[in-house]
């Protein structure tokens, strides 16, 4: 078998009319990326802030309102005054506040007395996704509050101080935008490979191809080259809107970033092709490709579910996945500058993973042409 | 004919799986011969097509196409030979030059080359719509036309055509079958499959597959007279006819032959006692005349099943 640039070249070249002729093909590659950095870098913050506190201060003395005003000086809380505990929990139910605290009357005489004094923190355990955070921020207030009810010379044993590396303002756009470049490139190179093939089939012209004296790898070459520029292009786009417009640092290397690239590129190309391969049907094809290739990119990459919470099962069923290998690349080059040597496991992870998907498509593809 | 034989198939077999698509055939095809392939839908003539393009390994037997074979590889045979294949395969939204270029570069042909030979194929086929025309803007005949050009883009020895002028106009058809009259003129081999018999009276010789098998292989005339040892009848009905009387004459086992023929019948008696005792009656119910055998009685009688 003798492989001809001539001839696959050639095959890129039809390709790329193809792309330039159908607006689906073209609007997806420039749209998608621009539509998801606006959903995730703008429109949705992990930040969690102003949220909503309904107080029902039933002591009003000077150490509850010590710790109301801890709250209410804190960034994270948006304090709003109820007569009873019964509207503080009103409005926890009727969502006009998140989360509720209740002083008793009795809090600074059993202070005083040292008793143990308690006040009640209601949070609404219905919204799954803020209550963790929300409960963070109310242990954190607390200490504050301890120190400043306690007197303006707390004694404490020891100090526990927190620096966030790598993201000191733990900037959540930070963490997820190297994360968009993963997802966008997953989604692109899976979708539009695996149309590609499958489109072949149903026109009846993969017949033309294939009386012609053209080789398999060289079919695969020449389709994959059109989605590889698309892919680069994309992640080119993304990558200058996340150093400019929203001020993420690139601490790592741009060549040891642009292999991982390459190789994730690669393996999702190839695992659209597959794809395309195995159900010759352009709607199958589509189907398949959300549920191996955008789910997966989405959900168990760690873009915004973090892996390491993840039951047992999931945890080493995510190894299996190369964007999970991916996102460690693009989040450590962009925000802990790792060195070639620091991503090596990621980066062999990709390298095998990227070599089995393309000799798997490679093989079925000859296969099937049989 | 006299010419080399150009396409050679001996005791070809080809299965998927269980199921054997094409069954022990043999037949060889002549330099500058139009060969007609007939068979029901299913009879294995695009597979035996398949294979002699070099797409499809066959399971035994052997094939030599312009004297390549399948141990040479299958690209041996793919140079050789140019291929239309049933469905249309150029590409809609490609204009047709795109379309060329496309398959010139595919053939690694040479630039200059290619383009005298795509001005000579555009002129054969008298198109004239201009190398920008979107291929998804022609009619259905022009689209074949070009897809033939595109077939013989290469200068092949022969050239496979499965069904080329399905779904065009009778025009169309017409137009199409003097190309390849011009294409075996210049010494060059057609193949071809189709469904239309008017088609088929224009083959050279046709070989008529059923269920796999080569039933018969000859001239349109050599084939009328093997098939119709006896003669031929039409029966006009004089009146209407009902069913039952029909059901009875198709059942009638005096007749080697008795099909529908539009309002008419054809029929054709087992022997000359049977029929001068059945005249009378005929003659009765309807209007009688000798015909010569058609291909559409040919295939009535050799293909869709013997009485």
């Amino acid at each position: 078998m003798n492989f001809r640039w001539r001839r696959a070249a050639a095959v890129a070249r039809k390709e790329w009319f193809h792309i330039r002729r159908d607006p689906f093909t073209l609007t997806l590659a420039l749209a998608l990326p621009l539509a998801m950095v606006i959903i995730y870098g703008v429109a949705i913050d992990f930040n969690i802030k102003n949220v909503s506190l309904a107080v029902s201060d039933f002591d009003a003395t000077e150490s509850s309102r010590r710790l109301v005003d801890t709250f209410a000086s804190s960034d994270y809380f948006r304090v709003r005054r109820a007569d009873s505990p019964g509207q503080a929990l009103q409005d926890v139910v009727a969502e006009k506040a998140r989360a509720a605290l209740v002083i008793p009357p009795r809090f600074e005489k059993d202070l005083g007395a040292g008793r143990g004094a308690s006040a009640q923190v209601l949070l609404d355990g219905a919204d799954n996704s803020t209550v963790g955070p929300v409960s963070l921020y109310v242990q954190t207030i607390q200490t504050l509050a301890n120190a400043r009810i306690a007197g303006a010379n707390p004694v404490a044993p020891y100090d526990l101080r927190t620096r966030f590396l790598f993201n000191p303002e733990l900037n959540s756009r930070w963490f997820v935008i190297p994360g968009l470049i993963v997802v966008i490139m997953a989604i692109l190179s899976i979708f539009l490979t695996a149309l590609t093939v499958a489109r072949e089939w149903e026109n009846g012209s993969m017949e033309l191809l294939l009386s012609t004296p053209i080789q398999p790898i060289e079919i695969i070459a020449g389709k994959a080259a059109p989605y590889a520029g698309l892919g680069i292009l994309a992640v080119a786009f993304v990558y200058v809107i996340a150093r400019t417009a929203f001020g993420v640092p690139f601490e790592g290397n741009l060549l040891v970033f642009a292999l991982g690239c390459l190789l994730f590129l690669a393996t999702y190309l190839a695992q659209g092709l597959l794809i395309s391969v195995v159900t010759r049907q352009q709607t199958v094809a589509m189907q398949l490709s959300m549920l191996t290739g955008m789910l997966p990119s989405n959900l168990l990459s760690g873009f915004v579910f973090p892996i390491a919470s993840m039951p047992r099962f999931f945890w080493y069923f995510t190894m299996l996945l190369p964007a999970r290998w991916f996102m460690v690349i693009a989040r450590r080059s962009f925000l802990e500058g790792s060195t070639l040597a620091q991503l090596g496991v990621p980066l062999a992870a990709l390298g095998v993973s990227c070599a089995v998907m393309v000799s798997l498509a490679a093989r079925r593809f000859r296969r099937s042409l049989e | 004919m006299t010419g080399e034989t150009v396409v050679e198939a001996r005791d070809l077999v080809v299965r998927y799986g269980s199921f054997t698509a094409v069954d022990h055939i043999s037949f060889a095809v002549k330099r500058g011969e139009i060969f007609g392939f007939l068979g029901a839908n299913g009879a294995g003539k695009t597979t035996t097509i398949r294979v002699l393009c070099g797409l499809l390994q066959p399971t035994a037997g052997d094939v030599r196409v312009a004297g390549a074979g399948y141990a040479d590889g299958e690209t041996a045979i793919k140079i050789r030979v140019g291929y239309m294949s049933q469905k249309f395969t150029l590409y809609n939204d490609l204009t047709v030059g795109e379309n060329l270029d496309f398959i010139a570069s595919l053939r690694k042909l040479d630039r200059s080359y290619y383009l005298e030979r795509r001005s000579d194929l555009l002129n054969l086929i008298s198109f004239t719509k201009g190398l920008d025309a979107t291929v998804r803007d022609l009619s259905g005949g022009i689209k074949q036309q070009v897809s033939l050009a595109a077939a013989l883009l290469h200068d092949p020895e022969i050239v496979f055509l499965d069904e080329p002028t399905a779904g065009v106009t009778p025009a169309g058809r017409d137009r199409f079958w003097k190309l390849i009259h011009g294409i075996a003129e210049r010494g060059k081999t057609v193949f071809v499959t189709t469904h239309y018999m008017d088609e088929a009276e224009q083959c050279g010789r046709i070989a008529l597959m059923r269920d796999g098998k080569l039933v018969a292989t000859d001239t349109p005339a050599g084939l009328k007279s093997t098939a119709f040892p006896e003669p031929l009848y039409e029966l006009d009905p004089v009146a209407r006819l009902n069913p039952a009387d029909v059901a009875a004459w198709e059942e009638h086992e005096g007749f080697a032959f008795f099909e529908r023929y539009g309002p008419r019948f054809h029929a054709s008696p087992l022997n000359a006692e049977e029929w001068q005792r059945r005249r009378p009656e005929l003659e009765r119910q309807f209007r009688i005349r000798p015909v010569a055998p058609s291909l559409e009685d040919v295939f009535l009688r050799i293909i869709e099943g013997p009485r």
